[in-house]
């Protein structure tokens, strides 16, 4: 017996779903056309604003001079991961002092680093600004440390991935030395690199916003930076509270982002598949549903709306192309990175000790560089720190930050918890909000900041709600940092839940809530909590712009603390930025050490064998 | 095990199409036939459509056209009255053996205690007595499987469905787990009258079924229905068998 009951819903589904992307597209213009007259009815005359803006015909030539920084950050981010990758996964000896000291370094938020670059690149401006070389040098150093970690993560992983009976199918035919590391270890690492790279320009396009245009401590010793790029652009627009020309900006960024993901990342990304090993199996392919009647509401459809289908079909299908991979990409850093706690502990402890003492090494060599270019004594730097800020006040502006991102945190967890499932579970609001989560990730937060400054902060100024606004901007901003790792992870940990253990539980009837508290949420814990590293990384970096706008809208915590030690005495603002740097880089160890770890090791239960 | 009496599934008509650009995929072909109080085995080629079966016998699936009756009504969805053992065991990996089993159970109307008793019974019946607060990742592959059956059996089922139960196990396992399967299935005590094993296996079907229901390749037909009447236990090596694998076998190529 046929049952026309089901053909006639499937017919009808499908019709629906053809139309649907019809009136999704009508839709879409729609809001664009509203909303445009919207802002053009709210902000009179953006477009006014935003030509009569003088930077504006530079555009061009900004966008010129970012990507070429980037460009050369990133090559030697990309030769110092593959020297650190390959040195620490191919000798033993060698890892157990890089891999702990790796974990020390990618735990130092990268905004911190800034002004210690500066000081040490820049040197007191003394009133004149310094050469546009050194800017330029500081400003790509920067961009390295924002890029460098993620790559050099992927080379260990992707070397670690090479099954044991290949290398020992190359050892058996006698491949040595280059050879080895030419046929086996690079191809072996490309596919993760591809993957980590996209991550590292990710973490490069944060910086862009901020590094580009700041000044710097105050008269005399205001040292300026001023650089031709698209991140000026904005913080101008911003200082001068254009919000329609940082609006502007931004999409001249994000523009530049995604032309950048297409036509460099997107074929990259089908080259490096070949070089997989097959070690996690290939989904199920579902089949699609199609019928004749939906065929030909698609043909009379197609001749309309073909050329604008065919391009939200190829970027939803990348979208979901690129959610994919980064699921198997992110388990296996995931694997790696929950190998990495058990690898710590199996370190000796002179491999610890050693790493802490090159790490702490590194920061007084900073230190001692900083203090002889600009002949100061440490002496005194010190002692007016006594003065100048207590132990007791220490802690207390650590406490301050660190709520600020718990509960910035608890906001991004508890949402992306709930998105995440439900974008799991159902394949049309997967199809919906995949992209334009991927969109909203390809923002880099801090291009956000002076939106919200000139949203939050700029309207308040006179309030005596100013404290809570600026409370409220700061745990905002820090949220746009942390965000989108706990998202994308979950996303991708709940998507690979095995298809058994899914008919078990069908088949055991078990549903609804029990299913995503017994199954679901155990099930991504493991993404979680990786997740939640990442975030918590982004979120130290963001915290550092979030507390400090301006002068005279900034809330206590470390991240300010940093920013007005750069306006004291000379000797006082090294001491105090280098202080304030060790702390948050211990603070940052202390959880995860007390945290982290201690979760991660927990996980190992939750993982799903292969 | 008299085939005169009810049939307890009955699988009508059932085929399985996946529509895809241009041409759509046949995999099942309209199947019938009932299944009484018996040991029956579905042997087939690899990817004619075996498992897919189970599935929609157990509701996990829908067919494109057909419909599978269990005591005259149609099932829909999973029912409690099925249990189902997968080839790859389907142990959720943070739970222990003990919450494995009980998850299987914990939906039916019977209070926390007995759930806990009836887990633990059955528990002991596979013979992992000791391993209750044990995880999955702890066992071996045949102990693994035997949380399977356990989960399964403790539903106290009416039908039971193994897809390839033994595939995924070495050769001693498996043949030491079909032997201890079918003692259970044997024994007067427990409720299940109706198995269905789906397998390649075309040797293992012949020494552990009433009757084989032979699949050709996708898309699957039904090529031949064997009825297997020989005392149990039976001897493995028996040339009977053997003759009977070989008439499955020049039907399935």
């Amino acid at each position: 017996m046929p049952r026309p009951s089901l053909r006639k819903r499937l017919i009808a589904s499908s019709a629906r779903k053809s139309s649907a992307s019809l009136m999704r597209i009508l839709g879409g213009i729609a809001i664009v056309v509203v909303s445009l007259l919207a802002i053009d009815a709210y902000i009179n005359g953006a477009l006014d604003t935003v030509t009569s803006n003088t930077l504006t015909p530079s555009i061009p030539y900004f966008a010129f001079r970012t990507l070429t920084r980037m460009t050369i950050a990133y090559a030697f981010a990309l030769a110092f991961a593959l020297a650190y990758g390959i040195a620490t996964a191919m000798s033993h000896r060698a890892s157990h002092v890089l891999l702990p000291l790796l974990d020390i370094f990618q735990s130092v938020p990268v905004l911190g680093v800034v002004p210690v670059v500066f000081l040490i690149i820049l040197g007191t401006g003394g009133g004149t600004p310094p050469p546009e070389f050194n800017q330029e040098v500081a400003s790509i150093i920067l961009i390295f440390t924002a890029m460098a970690w993620a790559p050099t993560f992927g080379v260990i992983a992707g070397i670690n991935a090479i099954p044991t009976d290949i290398k020992e199918a190359a050892h058996a035919y006698g491949m040595h030395g280059t050879r080895y590391l030419r046929q086996i270890v690079l191809p072996a690492v490309f596919p993760e690199l591809v993957w980590s790279s996209i991550l590292a320009w990710g973490g490069g396009w944060y910086l862009i916003p901020v590094e580009e245009h700041l000044s710097f401590g105050s008269a005399p010793n205001l040292t300026q930076v001023d650089l031709p790029g698209i991140g000026k652009y904005i913080a101008v627009a911003a200082v001068n509270a254009d919000l329609a020309s940082a609006l502007f900006g931004l999409i001249v960024l994000v523009g530049i982002i995604f032309a950048i993901d297409r036509l460099v990342w997107k074929p990259l990304g089908v080259r490096a598949e070949k070089y997989k090993y097959e070690t996690i199996a290939a989904p199920r392919t579902t089949a699609t549903r199609q019928s004749n009647v939906a065929a030909g509401v698609k043909r009379y459809e197609d001749r309309l709306v073909s050329p604008v289908l065919t391009f939200f079909k190829s970027e939803r299908s990348y979208a979901a192309r690129v959610l994919e991979i980064t699921r198997l990409r992110r388990l296996r850093q995931l694997t790696e990175r929950l190998r990495f706690p058990e690898r710590i502990t199996r370190i000796p402890l002179w491999g610890r000790l050693l790493s802490y003492a090159i790490f702490v090494g590194l920061v007084l060599l900073g230190l001692i560089v900083t203090i002889v270019s600009r002949s100061q004594s440490i002496a005194s730097g010190v002692s007016l720190l006594a003065t100048d800020v207590t132990g007791f006040e220490l802690v207390a502006i650590t406490f301050l930050s660190v709520s600020r991102l718990v509960i910035a945190y608890a906001v991004a967890l508890s949402w992306t918890l709930g998105a995440g499932i439900l974008i799991a579970r159902s394949q049309r609001l997967s199809r919906l909000l995949v992209p334009i989560f991927d969109i909203g990730q390809s923002i880099p937060a801090t291009a956000l900041f002076p939106l919200v400054v000139i949203l939050l902060v700029d309207p308040f100024k006179n309030s005596p709600l100013l404290g809570f606004t600026l409370n409220l901007a700061s745990v905002l901003l820090i949220l746009t940092g942390m965000q989108w790792y706990l998202l994308f992870n979950i996303v991708g940990a709940v998507n690979s839940v095995p298809n058994d253990l899914l008919e078990a539980t069908a088949a055991y009837r078990i549903r609804g809530g029990r299913f995503v508290k017994e199954i679901l949420i155990p099930a991504s814990f493991p993404a979680i909590l990786i997740g939640s590293i990442q975030a918590w990384g982004g979120g130290w970096n963001a915290l550092i712009v979030s507390e400090y706008i301006g002068p005279n809208a900034n809330v206590p915590g470390l991240g300010s603390f940093l920013v007005q030690a750069t306006s004291k005495d000379p000797a006082l603002a090294t001491v105090e930025i280098y202080a304030s740097l060790l702390v948050m880089t211990a603070t940052v160890l202390i959880i995860n050490r007390l945290v982290w770890r201690r979760l991660l090791r927990k996980a190992d239960r939750y993982k799903f064998e292969a | 095990m008299s085939q005169s009496s009810e049939p307890i599934l009955q699988i009508k008509d059932i085929a399985k199409i996946y529509p895809g650009e241009g041409k759509s995929t046949t995999v099942l072909d309209h199947l019938s036939f009932d299944v009484y109080k018996e040991f029956l085995c579905i042997v087939g080629p690899s990817g004619c459509g075996k498992s897919t079966l189970l599935r929609i016998i157990d509701g996990l699936d829908t067919p494109t056209s057909g419909q599978v009756l269990f005591h005259g009504q149609p099932i829909t969805s999973p029912s409690p009255k099925i249990g189902v053992i997968f080839q790859t065991f389907a142990l959720i990996p943070w739970k222990t053996v003990l919450g494995n089993v009980l998850m299987a159970i914990s939906s039916t109307p019977v209070s926390k205690e007995e759930q806990l008793k009836i887990a633990q019974k059955y528990i002991q019946d596979v013979g992992l007595e000791g391993f209750e607060s044990s995880y999955p990742k702890e066992l071996s592959g045949g102990m693994k499987q035997r949380v399977g059956i356990a989960r399964a059996l403790a539903l106290q089922p009416e039908v039971l469905l193994m897809d390839e139960p033994f595939s995924s196990l070495d050769a001693l396992t498996a043949e030491n787990l079909r032997r201890e399967v079918l003692d259970i299935w044997r024994d007067p005590a427990y409720p299940t009258g109706s198995v269905i094993m789906v397998t390649h296996n075309v040797q293992e079907a012949v020494e552990m079924a009433d009757r084989v229901v032979v699949l050709s390749a996708r898309p699957a037909k039904i090529v031949d229905d064997v009825k297997i009447d020989l005392e149990r236990p039976r001897n493995p090596r028996d040339p009977v068998l053997y003759d009977l694998a070989d008439r499955i076998i020049s039907k399935i190529s």
